[in-house]
């Protein structure tokens, strides 16, 4: 899997490509891991590019939507494709992660202001 | 027979012996020629050890397994070339550096030596440059084939201490597979009036999709299955955990109904995401005999199929999360009424996500349009013919995935039996 990280204010766009899977789950959690300490406070996840997704990786995302309280920023999926927007759609990530189908639509919530 | 036993003469360099000095062994019978010999690799520094024919030279070789041997070609009895063959033939000695020693250099005498099994060649009239280049060279390449020697004795016993190894672990392996098996259901009935049939395959010895169905209490049934994310030996830990939970005296306490939606909100904040991200899906159900109502819930679980007879045959999942993903959340229990002869399936997904050789998967669509095609044979067909079928749409036996079908059948006394089995 490959990672491209793009920085828009203060949101990064994690640009996916490739499985996410258990074999390639350090790649993306070490790109994780920087972003948060580069202080983003919304880490978009742009699913367009991925093509399959496993059960290892829906619990990553899970966990991931767990470690990012609200406080400190938020975790969205942008454009999931085909199999994977299924699989994000029986598995209900869409519950505890909110997905976006454009770019601009989850940039646009990052500038919302935060609740409290 | 001149010399019947080889002797050894040590001429140590005093004060300059740092590391073991190379064993050259000398074998002729040329006494003059020997001792004359023997005297220049002493001088060169060698430890030599000296033998008079062919015979005690090999006797020589087997018992000092010498660095060098420069053997003589000429001899009574067992000439050069003969020892050659039978060091070669020698699985012990076979590795070791032989010089044959000649009067004559003719091409083809040296061609007939080498296919005899020498290694290179010394002139006895060679002067003490070449004898000192020959010998260095030729204990270079004996020091050489006794490192692969010893690497590759290193590498058997490494080999030897890990097949030792890999045994007991396989071993123990196995313990714990038949441990985790044995938590499936036993081949009986668990109450009057219903019966269970199932298969079970995981991908690895142990698998983290498990199943149960009992008698919880008189009138009621209850049933699971869960998948735990992974595979091995960790998820099949995490799901025997889980099942332990999900025993019938633990539930009393635990949760104190034996209600699905309850036990999986229970569940559900007992059996948080690991830190790895492991987490559960779960399905649960609770069958009133006399009334044949069952009651169910799911945990991200949409391994369910209600093949109803008379009426619709629908997939009893909903949309839920997993276990652990949100630790607040209620789950609700759903419930549908069973006729006689119904059927419920419980299955893994490895059974359905089954990828054909082309990477196209089997599909719900395909499973349930197999297990309806069973319509009118028993159960037990049923299952087993349903794993032949994803096996055939596999093109193999070893799924990528845990493979798990529990098949219940609400009994019909009054019914005549199946045409087939």
């Amino acid at each position: 899997m490959q990672v491209t990280e793009r920085r828009i204010g203060q949101s990064i766009i994690l640009d996916l490509m490739g499985e996410l899977s258990y074999a390639n789950r350090t790649t993306f959690k070490a790109a994780v891991e920087r972003s948060k300490r580069a202080g983003c406070r919304h880490l978009i996840l742009n699913m367009q590019g991925v093509r399959f997704l496993d059960s290892s990786a829906i619990g990553i995302l899970a966990l991931l939507a767990q470690s990012f309280p609200a406080t400190q920023g938020m975790v969205s999926l942008l454009n999931p494709q085909s199999y994977v927007k299924e699989i994000i759609t029986l598995a209900n990530l869409h519950q505890i992660l909110p997905v976006y189908a454009s770019e601009q639509d989850a940039l646009a919530e990052s500038r919302l202001p935060t609740a409290g | 027979m001149a010399e019947s036993a080889h002797r050894i003469v040590d001429e140590p360099l005093a004060g300059k012996v740092a590391r073991p000095m190379p064993v050259i062994l000398l074998v002729d019978d040329d006494e003059i020629t020997r001792i004359s010999m023997a005297g220049r690799l002493k001088r060169l520094g060698y430890r030599v050890i000296e033998a008079g024919d062919g015979v005690a030279g090999l006797a020589a070789i087997r018992a000092q397994r010498p660095d060098l041997v420069i053997l003589d070609w000429m001899m009574p009895g067992l000439d050069g070339p003969s020892v050659c063959e039978a060091i070669r033939a020698d699985r012990e000695l076979r590795s070791s550096q032989v010089v044959l020693m000649t009067a004559h250099d003719q091409p083809e005498q040296i061609a007939e030596g080498l296919s005899r099994g020498a290694d290179d060649f010394l002139s006895k009239a060679a002067s003490k440059q070449e004898v000192l280049a020959r010998v260095q060279a030729s204990l270079r390449s004996s020091a050489l084939v006794r490192e692969i020697e010893r690497t590759r004795d290193d590498l058997d016993r490494s080999h030897r201490l890990l097949s030792a190894k890999q045994a007991e672990l396989e071993s123990e392996l196995q313990s714990a597979a038949d441990f985790v098996r044995a938590q499936l259901p036993p081949p009986s009935m668990p109450t009057p009036g219903v019966s269970v049939q199932w298969a079970y395959q995981p991908s690895l010895a142990l698998g983290g999709d498990l199943f149960q169905v009992s008698a919880w209490g008189t009138e009621t049934l209850g049933l699971y299955i869960l998948d735990a994310s992974g595979h091995g030996v960790a998820a099949a830990l995490r799901a025997v955990a889980l099942m332990s939970f999900l025993r019938e005296d633990n539930l009393a306490k635990a949760v104190g109904s034996f209600e699905p939606g309850a036990i999986i909100t229970e569940a559900n904040r007992r059996f948080p995401l690991t830190q790895d991200g492991e987490y559960f899906t779960l399905w649960v159900g609770r069958l009133h005999l006399p009334s044949r109502t069952l009651s169910y819930a799911a945990a991200g679980h949409c391994g369910a199929f209600l093949h109803s007879l008379q009426g619709a045959s629908q997939w009893l999942s909903s949309a839920s999360l997993p276990l652990g993903f949100d630790p607040t959340l209620i789950f609700d229990s759903a419930t549908a009424h069973l006729q006689p002869q119904d059927r419920l399936y419980l299955l893994s997904d490895g059974i359905y996500e089954a990828p054909s050789p082309s990477g196209e998967l089997w599909g719900r669509d395909r499973l349930q349009a197999t297990l309806e095609s069973h319509r009118t044979h028993t159960l037990a067909y049923s299952i087993g013919d349903t794993m032949t079928t994803a096996r055939q749409w596999l093109g193999g036996d070893m799924f990528p995935d845990d493979v798990a079908l529990l098949g219940v059948e609400v009994l019909d006394r009054s019914a005549p039996a199946k045409e087939k089995s």
